[in-house]
């Protein structure tokens, strides 16, 4: 299917290219692969199709539809449908990127060629990956994809997430539930602790007898006083948290037995949600743009690899210094690596980009708080802008949250709209 | 809320300039707004009122 949609390109690019406003005649194509169809791959996609019409744009995707990350800790805690959650690539299709629901097996950055599951070969100028992240199931010891099934992580949105809602929805009243999350870095830093709070709001409505346990590989976290002063407002008693200096990290778990273990305590949970360590997911490794840390370096301004040429990394996959492992990063990103893939392909230098990040949580249905930051390159990273960006204020009326509860469902639907609508 | 494509540039400067003084109340677009030099909001004022 791949291969006769990319001939028909072919086919009408001698003629196209006599009308290019950008390329001379006679010169080919530019063909560029994405691989990835989260917020990071689908924008970068629809950019380049919008930044020159006679890039041949193709977007390889193995699933039909994609399942959003963001407010998934709503469908978790029984107020949300995973319907919501689930965007399709019709639209894409429908501007001339050839979508491709193939999986990427292997690239070939010398040769400038994607392999795919399905058999064919995708040949580029320029390479996008925005794979997202995988689970490291080597990290935590007893944790495997078996014992996934029996305490889900819920952090790759889809049957995990309705995993552990009906997980949740099945515990008696009374029950403990544990979370466990994982030393930075990591995708989405304070999905952790929306996660709590909402199934918080689920549990104090529904068995208020129950109690919720966070074990974490961290003493500090995102929106950390924000989320304890609410916690404190909202659930008191019912929300424990319980530090890496206080003995939180995980250092195995048991999936038969629900117990989750520390250096100093053993704790059995009647549901209990791992969040294990992550990394760039397979094709990055493939590709041989991850480094040691299982995470891809990246040039700030073109986010091109700092180890294969012509491959360009964006989104939770990359390492981009300040800015967080989010779906508005992502979406950030690649916006800007488009731009800059497009300025390479014309011959031009492209220029450092400012990017924004605004990351909501919903600590209940009409509470919501943020964490917003603006980036720049500097020293061959991403720096953050000083003076700008913070967290919401400690001290805000009940209106002040109840917007910002609005305001993060407004940026939802912006968001998967602009990137699939 | 009104739509921001296509509104007057000058509109856009003014608001992104009194969010970032905090002249103008806000949750979050003062704290982005401190980001943003006068030339960098002018650029961004001319291309949201580009967008149709």
């Amino acid at each position: 299917v791949i291969g006769t949609t990319r001939r028909a390109f072919l086919t009408g690019a001698a003629t196209a290219a006599a009308f290019s406003p950008k390329l001379s005649l006679g010169q080919a194509r530019p063909r560029i692969v994405v691989i990835g169809g989260g917020f990071g791959g689908a924008t970068c996609a629809r950019v380049l199709r919008g930044a020159d019409r006679q890039f041949e744009v193709t977007l390889v995707e193995p699933n039909p539809t994609f399942t959003a990350c963001p407010f998934s800790n709503v469908v978790i805690a029984g107020l949300r449908d995973i319907a919501g959650q689930r965007f399709g690539y019709d639209a894409i299709r429908a501007e001339d990127i050839a979508v491709a629901h193939d999986e990427a097996t292997a690239v070939d950055p010398q040769a400038g060629r994607v392999s795919l599951r399905g058999g064919s070969t995708l040949d580029y100028d320029r390479l996008v990956l925005a794979p997202g992240i995988a689970i490291r199931w080597d990290a935590l010891p007893g944790y495997n994809e078996a014992a996934a099934v029996a305490m889900p992580h819920a952090w790759l949105a889809g049957d995990q997430t309705l995993l552990l809602q009906r997980q949740l929805e099945a515990m008696a009243d009374g029950g403990t539930v544990v979370i466990s999350a994982p030393a930075n870095p990591f995708r989405c830093p304070p999905g952790p602790y929306e996660r709590a709070s909402l199934i918080a709001y689920y549990l104090k409505k529904a068995k208020p007898r129950s109690k919720l346990i966070i074990l974490d590989a961290k003493d500090n976290f995102s929106k950390q006083r924000l989320f304890q002063n609410a916690w404190q407002q909202l659930y008191p008693n019912l929300i424990e948290w319980v530090s890496l200096s206080n003995g939180g990290k995980v250092i195995s778990v048991d999936a038969k037995t629900r117990t989750l273990v520390t250096d100093f305590a053993t704790y059995k949970a009647d549901v209990a949600n791992v969040i294990p360590p992550q990394r760039a997911a397979g094709i990055a490794q493939l590709a041989g743009v991850t480094d040691a840390t299982g995470w891809c370096p990246i040039d700030p301004v073109t986010f091109e690899s700092r180890l294969q040429p012509k491959v360009h990394v964006v989104g939770d996959a990359a390492i981009a210094g300040a800015m967080p492992k989010s779906a508005f990063a992502a979406n950030a990103e690649a916006k800007a690596c488009a731009v800059a893939v497009a300025a390479l392909l014309h011959g031009e230098m492209p220029s450092p980009p400012k990017l924004i990040n605004t990351c909501y949580s919903l600590v209940a249905p009409d509470y919501g708080i943020s964490i917003a930051g603006v980036y720049h390159p500097a020293g061959g990273q991403f720096a953050e802008v000083e003076g700008a960006g913070g967290v919401s204020p400690i001290d805000a009326p009940a209106d002040f949250r109840a917007l910002e509860a609005a305001y993060a469902d407004a940026w939802f639907r912006t968001i998967t709209a602009e990137t699939y609508g | 809320v009104p739509p921001l494509r296509g509104q007057n540039p000058a509109d856009i400067v003014a608001a992104m300039q009194a969010f970032r003084s905090g002249e103008r109340p806000s949750t979050v677009m003062g704290r982005i707004a401190k980001g943003f030099s006068d030339e960098e909001i002018r650029a961004i004022a001319a291309w949201v009122a580009e967008q149709r």
